[in-house]
């Protein structure tokens, strides 16, 4: 799932600063789930925009929308009459909603909401973990399922390094784990710690041609 | 068609004699569908609850407004009334016209009653019916334990007709030897024949549970046994297992042929073969643990044998002697008639071991005086803890354990036996230490809670109070996740998406889940965002300098109708909403009051561990604190918004935190 963070207030406010009347235009997908792009979250932050407004004694209507999966553009055409309506955009969708918006709407600005950070998981209630880079060369394979690239603060392939702390910590930040403890308890488990002898080279991540394209082999 | 609204004001008997009802009526029939305006003085008696009657049948009103007094005190009446007459008894909203107004403020306070009556029309257009139905449920109990409480629920249990299984981890029945025959005259030996003579429930020893789903009246229970797993179904889980001990004793210091536990002692009072009687005896309790009555009983029989058995010389250190169990009064007095000598003492004795001999310091608080005694036996005090795998069982069944991690939560509201999951009990020692008086009433109590849920077979219940919209739900498992009465599953909807499904047997509708799902799926009939925002509207034009006030309908809602009957009289500019639990306040609803003009907002829930619902008011802080932040990030004083924690009995912390507030937005000119 695709994880974001609320940009700060201060930031959202000047992006819209020009404007009388701006939609809040949330996701239902990643983002709702994450608690930054969902209904309540729209909710949330027009009703911010409007007490902002009132306490600078300036004026703002604010319009509210949530689209299934900002990243459709079928779905996105849904509320083209709220976008036509307001004068400036704010998405709280993931990068990729946003620019599908943008897109769409090309006449008017879009202004990300949100900063759209990682790959991840909750570990619990409320709190989200980076679990992949989207490298596009997976790796997992040969690491038990435990991804070192976005997992070890510095990326390596052929750990650990010499700095795995007490207790199977991070050297970086005693409150993270070592993802090559992680792999080598994982591979252990699994009887194939000989993978922990091999050596990889770098990787290529030249292979990673930018922008993506996926084309699904079956139509 | 627009609905027929029947709004009743009644003026309880003359009781409420600062509003001007002609006033409030008059006002009152402007807004929208309403069909009639009726006065009345005695509505919740027999007289008046008729003539209501028949005004709704006779005008074929859909909605009912009652206002005046309290609906702690009277929803429930009118709600039959309603229902006798054809309305599903939920389109009913009341307004708090005599507690929450007239008796809270001094002089005419008609426009405020103007604007309750008018929340409560904005309200009851949303709201929606309720139904109600049967739900069959499994009449099976599962008691996990084997020792006294879990025999003796299995036995009673199967008495009033319910069929048991009694699930023990040890390859017996049976408590530990000689625990509970020597202190109470108890027969173990009886109690395991019976059950074992009993058709009506199943044994499994050498067994553990290793899964649990589903929910009250359904529960699936994994059990492993002689390594096979099979998957049983109950409708209620009772959890009867035990403690363990271990001797509360310095570091440095362990337990010796001369320090002992009460379990040791008993077994070398009972030991024919026993080569030395010991001269002097030293006994140390309730220093480490203040609920001793288990210990204080084991003391003082075990004090008694001593003297009796062996004619020692018997010193007892305690802190606190509680004799409230039965029959623990005569014991200390024979204790002491038989020359038994206890010592005061307001710390723990220093203990060392001597020569053979154990030497106990302490100051007797009494005499004033350091004591140094040297003793042949010391029995040591005794610390109880939970069974090993206590923890495992409490995730496998998702329900919390207290600070020393016995079942059941500290929490008040569950008190005797109850956990924060329907159906699920906790009777005995696995809830602390508990002396045989109790555990009895542990035992009648479940089985009185269980005969109630599942005897019939079925159980009443809402239907869809608290829904998740299956078209909304984006199955983030939020809910799930926080629902304290683990009433929430992921199920398959209609169109096999997976969605939150909530249980309406397992929920108790505190609007937890409804107030922090991201894509407002959960909708809480007659609490739900509609409704609030509906309330909030309908003072808007007045809002400007009210304060708004959440109130918990067990907590703060009936503190301030106890202001209201005390006439301790606040600034009538509050507005109170009344809420499930301060959990159904959600960020939004506290931020809409201020974009509506509030000039404050109280959030207002149980004291702290004191939560009906266990962690609603934890999350009404938090979301307290998380709107101040949003406020502050748009330039708005955090300072007026506010959370209190008060119990239904504080109408003076009620009164103050008002005032507090009052103060704060009147300095801030608002």
């Amino acid at each position: 799932m695709i994880i974001a963070e609320r940009k700060p207030m201060e930031e959202i406010k000047q992006l819209i600063a020009p404007y009388r009347k701006v939609l809040v235009a949330g996701c239902e997908t990643c983002v709702a789930v994450c608690w930054v792009g969902g209904e309540k979250e729209v909710g949330i932050l027009a009703s911010q925009l409007r007490l902002a407004r009132g306490a600078e004694g300036s004026e703002i209507s604010v319009l509210e929308a949530t689209v299934e999966r900002q990243c459709e553009r079928e779905m996105v055409a849904e509320i083209k009459d709220k976008v036509a309506e307001a004068e400036a955009v704010i998405s709280l969708a993931c990068g990729s909603g946003v620019q599908t918006m943008a897109e769409m709407f090309e006449d008017k600005p879009v202004f990300p909401g949100v900063n759209t950070t990682f790959i991840g998981m909750p570990e619990k209630e409320g709190l989200w973990v980076e679990m992949c880079g989207a490298c596009g060369d997976c790796f997992l394979d040969r690491t038990g399922g435990v991804c070192p690239i976005v997992r070890c603060a510095k990326g390596l392939l052929n750990g650990p390094c010499g700095g795995t702390r007490k207790g199977g910590k991070c050297e970086i930040d005693p409150d993270k784990d070592c993802a090559w403890v992680l792999i080598y308890r994982r591979l252990e488990k699994q009887g194939r710690l000989d993978l922990m002898r091999k050596y990889y080279a770098p990787k290529n991540y030249r292979a990673v041609k930018r922008p993506g394209k996926v084309q699904a082999a079956k139509a | 068609m627009e609905t027929k609204i029947g709004v009743f004001l009644c003026n309880c008997g003359a009781a409420i004699k600062n509003i001007d009802f002609d006033a409030v009526a008059e006002e009152v029939v402007k807004s929208p569908g309403i069909a009639c305006v009726n006065l009345s003085s005695d509505l919740c008696l027999e007289e008046g609850r008729k003539k209501m009657l028949s005004r709704i049948k006779e005008g074929n009103i859909e909605r009912v407004v009652v206002a005046g007094c309290s609906p702690e005190f009277s929803e429930h009446i009118f709600r039959e009334v309603l229902e006798e007459s054809g309305v599903n008894g939920n389109l009913l909203s009341m307004a708090n016209i005599r507690e929450q107004c007239s008796w809270a403020h001094e002089g005419d306070v008609t426009e405020k009653a103007v604007e309750l009556v008018k929340m409560a029309v904005n309200r009851v257009r949303l709201l929606q019916p309720v139904e109600k139905k049967e739900l069959a449920v499994n009449k099976e109990v599962l008691v996990v334990g084997g020792g006294f409480s879990a025999i003796s629920a299995a036995l009673q249990l199967s008495r009033i007709g319910l069929r048991t299984t009694l699930l023990e981890e040890e390859a017996v029945l049976g408590d530990r030897p000689g625990k509970l025959e020597s202190f109470y005259g108890v027969d173990p030996g009886a109690a395991i024949g019976a059950v074992e003579g009993d058709r009506n429930i199943e044994i499994l020893t050498s067994a553990e549970m290793t899964a649990l789903e589903g929910k009250i009246g359904d529960f699936k229970v994994g059990i492993r046994r002689e390594g096979q797993e099979v998957l049983r179904k109950y409708g209620a889980i009772v959890l009867a297992t035990e403690y363990e001990t271990e001797l509360a004793l310095d570091s440095g210091m362990k337990s010796g042929p001369n320090i002992v536990s009460q379990e040791q002692l008993s077994n070398m009072l009972s030991d024919p073969r026993l080569k030395t009687k010991p001269k002097s005896v030293g006994f140390v309790f309730d220093f480490c643990d203040e609920n001793s009555r288990f210990s204080t009983l084991a003391t003082l029989h075990n004090a008694l044998e001593a003297k009796k058995n062996w004619d020692s010389e018997i010193y007892v250190f305690y802190k606190s002697l509680k004799v409230d169990s039965r029959g623990v009064e005569t014991l200390y007095k024979e204790a002491r008639d038989c020359g038994v000598v206890f010592l005061k003492s307001e710390v723990a004795p220093r203990i060392s071991v001597e020569n053979g001999q154990v030497k106990i310091e302490a100051r007797d608080i009494f005499l004033g005086e350091d004591i140094t005694l040297t003793c042949d036996l010391l029995v040591a005090e005794e610390l109880r803890r939970p069974v090993e795998g206590s923890e495992r069982l409490s995730s496998l069944l998702s329900v919390r354990r207290d600070s020393r991690g016995f079942f059941q939560d500290e929490n008040v509201h569950l008190y005797p036996v109850g956990s924060e999951r329907k159906g699920i009990f906790f009777i005995g020692g696995c809830r602390g230490d508990l002396d045989l008086g109790r555990v009895l009433a542990d035992i009648s109590s479940v089985v009185v809670n269980v005969h109630e849920l599942l005897s019939s077979g079925k159980a009443l219940v809402d239907v869809e109070r608290v829904r998740a919209d299956p078209q909304k739900c984006v199955a983030c498992l939020t809910c799930i996740r926080v629902c304290p009465h683990g009433a929430i599953q992921l199920v398959r909807s209609d169109d096999s998406k997976e969605v939150a499904g909530i249980s309406d047997l397992a929920c108790y509708a505190c609007g937890i889940c409804a107030a922090i799902c991201p894509a407002k799926a959960i909708r809480f009939k007659g609490y739900g965002d509609d409704e609030t925002l509906a309330q909030i509207e309908a003072v808007k034009e007045s809002l400007d300098g009210r304060n708004m006030a959440f109130c918990c309908e067990h907590s703060a809602y009936p503190a301030a109708d106890l202001a209201g009957r005390l006439r301790l009289h606040y600034r009538n500019n509050l507005r109170i909403i009344r809420v499930p639990c301060a959990g159904q306040v959600d960020v939004f609803h506290i931020l809409k009051a201020f974009e509506n003009g509030a000039a404050s907002v109280l959030v207002m829930g149980c004291e702290e561990g004191a939560c009906h619902h266990i962690t609603g008011n934890a999350r009404a802080k938090e979301r307290v604190r998380y709107s101040k932040m949003l406020l502050k990030e748009v330039s708005v004083d955090d300072g007026r918004v506010r959370m209190f924690n008060l119990s239904p009995n504080a109408p003076h912390k009620f009164v103050k935190a008002v005032n507090e507030i009052a103060k704060i937005t009147k300095e801030s000119g608002r």
